[in-house]
């Protein structure tokens, strides 16, 4: 089953390395957010079925974006260079995979979550 | 009496002095005939009873008689004398003491002439047992008069006080020693930042603490010193280490939080030792308390910036290996995604270089344009930069540092740097929009003078990473013209000055 799934990264190479592997997986990326004023209004305003998540947006965390994400109930994962340290209370039994990662850990974290 | 003793018989055994222990006993055998004083028979009853008096006392006393001081002295005295005794009995007081002759010259002058003397502790070095030793003495002089009334000699009641002098002078050294070493430890504690603390035997109560501007002073006892200088949420994981250091009655130490004088937390490194009285029971702890409040502050700013450091490579790992993914996705062959990634990473690394200001530089506008594409250029003159310079978000520095660094090696084998004398143009302005808004920037990267141009076939990394990351990335837009002269790249941005904190 295709998923419309948002990409919120702020590396511009591992952003585009994330579509090309969303679109290998089967999936279709729904958006691209690379600054956190952008991803918050994709998340509130896209039509997604799934989000991955960077933590760290040039500095400012990304857990605004997953609170929005919770509430619209959009499943979501993060992919962190910080391992689950990094995570916020609330989210820390959410799927987390550490960069860098291949195509086959985003296809399983992917399942999980959509599971 | 035997006065009617004939010759030939033997002398009448003496019967003067009667008892006197076992000087009485010498003086009644002495031959006196050969001293000053004649045959005890022929003495004075003055010089009698004062002998008798002697012998009665048992405080050292010795009567020095007539001019030459003639010594007769009690058991008392003897004992005093020393190795003198019983030489010293009948002697001339000059001889019989010539080590201080000239004291007892004094002595004999005074008395004679009717006048006392009193020495308290006189210190003395006398000869009692064949070598020098050091005395000291109280000693009373009083004359002696006989029959006419005259002084005829000198009663002097002579007590040795060496050992009370010796005591005392062991004990005031002692107490300078106790003084000395009370010195050097105020000395000790002054000299050392460190607070200083007591408390008692259970902890409960702090007799007193010198906070030397760290923490507050504590000057009188306290036991309220837990809320004074420990947070409520640490006193429990402390009083535990204490409980733990009273049990065993040996030392405390630990590096824990503090409520500093100026209210705020800070971190000390904390000792004492238990004082223990003659029962073995500890009678008071004394305590030593550093400031390591900037170490701690030191020792987490590392762990950050090594968490940071972590999280960079591990960041930098994934931006290669997405890369290297997308270098191998568009190739055409094996070779030439070799090179375009080897010259890819070699892009990252130099960007890099810029963003952790290796250079000593900001992350400016015109240093990211510069560095991207100088390594590409055939020579300085055939690229053109012209604009205003700006500092730049590390961030966007990187990713217009790729796109720069895409765009110079496309120019270098299918562009301007390809033929012999074309030319690139980058030119940049800072615009405010007709239709309002935040300023923006337009960038305008612009190649003439190389072979013609055709629209390429398909769409390599590259020209993905301009116009759909770097747009992204900088939230504007980007745009490739193939124009026939040459390949024209437009980007069109809002500007974000990026202000370092700190920066003027």
């Amino acid at each position: 089953m295709s998923l419309r799934i948002l990409i919120v990264e702020d590396e511009m190479t591992i952003a585009l390395l994330l579509e090309d592997m969303v679109a290998d997986l089967g999936h279709e990326p729904a958006g691209l957010a690379m600054r956190l004023p952008q991803a918050l209004e994709m998340a509130e305003r896209e039509q997604l079925d799934l989000a991955i998540l960077d933590v760290n947006l040039d500095g400012r965390l990304s857990f605004p974006v997953a609170e929005i994400l919770a509430r619209r109930g959009v499943p979501f994962l993060f992919a962190t260079g910080y391992g689950s340290g990094g995570i916020e209370a609330p989210y820390r039994d959410r799927v987390v995979i550490r960069k860098p990662f291949s195509l086959e850990d985003l296809g399983r974290a992917i399942d999980r979550v959509a599971a | 009496m035997s006065a009617d003793s004939g010759p030939g018989e033997p002398p009448p055994k003496p019967d003067f002095p009667h008892g006197g222990g076992e000087l009485g006993a010498l003086i009644r055998t002495f031959d006196w005939s050969a001293t000053g004083l004649g045959p005890i028979a022929a003495w004075p009853q003055s010089l009698k009873t004062v002998t008798s008096l002697i012998l009665l006392s048992p405080v050292p006393m010795v009567l020095l008689w007539g001019e030459d001081g003639v010594m007769i002295y009690n058991d008392a005295y003897s004992v005093f004398a020393g190795g003198r005794h019983p030489r010293l009995l009948g002697s001339k007081v000059r001889e019989g003491w010539p080590e201080v002759a000239e004291f007892n010259d004094n002595v004999m002058r005074v008395g004679l002439a009717g006048g006392t003397l009193a020495y308290k502790d006189q210190e003395l070095v006398l000869h009692r047992h064949g070598r020098p030793e050091q005395v000291w003495m109280n000693l009373d002089y009083s004359p002696v008069p006989d029959e006419s009334g005259r002084p005829a000699g000198v009663i002097a009641i002579v007590v040795e006080t060496s050992e009370t002098i010796r005591a005392e002078r062991r004990r005031a050294e002692a107490q300078e020693r106790v003084r000395q070493s009370e010195e050097r430890f105020r000395a000790l504690v002054n000299a050392t930042s460190d607070v200083v603390y007591r408390m008692s035997p259970d902890w409960l109560e702090m007799r007193a603490l010198d906070g030397r501007g760290f923490l507050s002073d504590t000057p009188s006892p306290s036991v309220r010193w837990m809320d004074e200088y420990l947070f409520p949420e640490d006193q429990g994981a402390i009083w535990s280490v204490i409980s733990e250091a009273i049990a065993s009655k040996s030392v405390f130490h630990l590096e824990h939080r503090v409520r500093r004088a100026d209210g705020g937390a800070g971190w000390t490194s904390s000792r004492a030792i238990p004082l223990l009285g003659p029962d073995g029971e500890i009678t008071e702890w004394f305590g030593a308390a550093s400031d390591i409040t900037p170490r701690r502050r030191a020792e987490q700013h590392l762990r950050l910036v090594v968490n940071e450091l972590n999280h960079r490579v591990k960041n930098n790992l994934a931006m290669t290996q997405a890369v290297a993914a997308q270098t191998f996705r568009n190739a055409e062959n094996v070779t030439e995604a070799q090179a375009s990634l080897s010259s890819r990473i070699s892009a990252l690394a130099l960007a890099n270089d810029l963003l952790t200001g290796e250079r000593g530089t900001a992350v400016s506008m015109r240093g990211v344009l510069d560095q991207a594409t100088r390594s590409h250029y055939p020579s300085p003159d055939r690229r053109l930069i012209e604009g205003p310079d700006f500092s730049l978000s590390p961030k966007t520095a990187l990713s217009l540092s790729l796109a720069m660094h895409e765009l110079s090696t496309n120019a270098l084998k299918y562009g301007a740097w390809s033929a012999a004398d074309g030319a690139v143009e980058i030119c940049w302005s800072i615009y405010r929009p007709a239709r309002g808004g935040p300023e923006r920037l337009k960038l305008v990267w612009t190649e003439r003078g190389g072979p013609r141009v055709d629209p390429p076939r398909r769409r390599g990394f590259g020209s993905r990473l301009i116009e759909r990351g770097l747009a992204a990335e900088m939230g504007g837009e980007v745009q490739m013209r193939f124009e026939p002269e040459g390949l024209v790249c437009v980007i069109d941005a809002p500007l974000t000055v990026y202000a370092e904190e700190g920066a003027a």
